[in-house]
């Protein structure tokens, strides 16, 4: 899979490398923004109250 | 395809798997508490604006105005706006959240969450609050810590509200609404009178149950007075 990515990206060794940080970042980013806000509620950290809101 | 390809991609998925899970473990125990952190400055910052503002005119028009605006209501809390600002000097000199209107989980993200059905701050009844145990900033992470007598002072940009609390925090059951009447529930309260309730998780990472703790106003006294004396060092 990695490799694959590796493989198909262009440029030389220094390139690929600095677009799979760009990549990386990009991943990361989306999760903390995205993602994981939607994930956290399934989490039971958020029931703090009496009345079941 | 061959067992070497197979085996590899499989070791890459199980590498991706971890990796995204050590990702959301930071994200829950670390970034939600640096964004709450944040927002509940903001919601103390907002608040500290509106009442600069509020405060401001009666000085500068004064004459025959001033006396229309002395007996100035304050409006109905909006939902999801905050409205006072919290302190327990049992969990630390410097904490401080912000009283938003509302219990929903966004509400929560940005402070501590007043239950919409219950009494106004300092009013005949039960002003009850919800806030988070563990993470968005783990505001009520020493809630277990709270002792007969320790003050829970509150502002309204007016008036400071100094309640005590009554009694160790009590366990009890998800829907245990009970806990929030005007006269709250297993309190040992006997009668009307204002009361403060907070709410919280039990166990601290855990669904199962909430902690409660129940106070009664003590004492008041107007924000030009200066701080209440269970404020003071």
């Amino acid at each position: 899979m990695y490799g694959w990515i590796w493989r198909h990206l262009p440029g030389n060794a220094w390139v690929r490398a600095l677009i799979s940080l760009v990549l990386v970042f990009a991943v990361v980013y989306l999760l903390f923004q995205y993602v994981f806000p939607w994930a956290e509620p399934l989490l039971p950290f958020n029931d703090v109250t009496v009345d079941g809101q | 395809m061959s067992v070497r390809a197979l085996v590899r991609t499989f070791s890459e998925l199980c590498v991706t798997v971890g990796a995204l899970i050590v990702l959301f473990v930071v994200y829950v125990l670390f970034w939600t508490g640096v964004k709450a952190d944040s927002a509940m400055d903001d919601q103390i910052d907002r608040l500290q604006d509106r009442w600069a503002q509020d405060s401001a005119p009666t000085g500068a028009d004064g004459g025959g105005d001033a006396v229309e605006a002395a007996p100035k209501k304050p409006g109905p809390y909006k939902d999801g706006e905050p409205f006072a600002v919290m302190y327990i000097p049992r969990f630390g000199f410097t904490w401080n959240k912000p009283v938003l209107q509302g219990t929903g989980t966004d509400v929560l993200k940005k402070g501590l969450g007043h239950y919409a059905s219950t009494a106004r701050l300092g009013q005949p009844g039960n002003f009850a609050v919800a806030g988070h145990r563990r993470t968005y900033g783990d505001p009520f992470k020493d809630f277990p810590r709270l002792r007969p007598n320790d003050p829970v002072v509150l502002t309204d940009g007016t008036t400071w509200f100094t309640y005590r609390v009554a009694r160790k925090p009590h366990k009890t059951v998800p829907g245990d609404i009970g806990v929030i009447d005007p006269v709250p529930r297993r309190s040992g309260f006997d009668g009307p009178g204002r009361y403060l309730t907070l709410t919280t998780c039990e166990p601290e990472w855990g669904r199962s149950h909430r902690l409660v703790v129940w106070a009664h106003l003590d004492a008041t006294q107007p924000v030009d007075a200066g701080k209440p004396e269970a404020l003071r060092r």
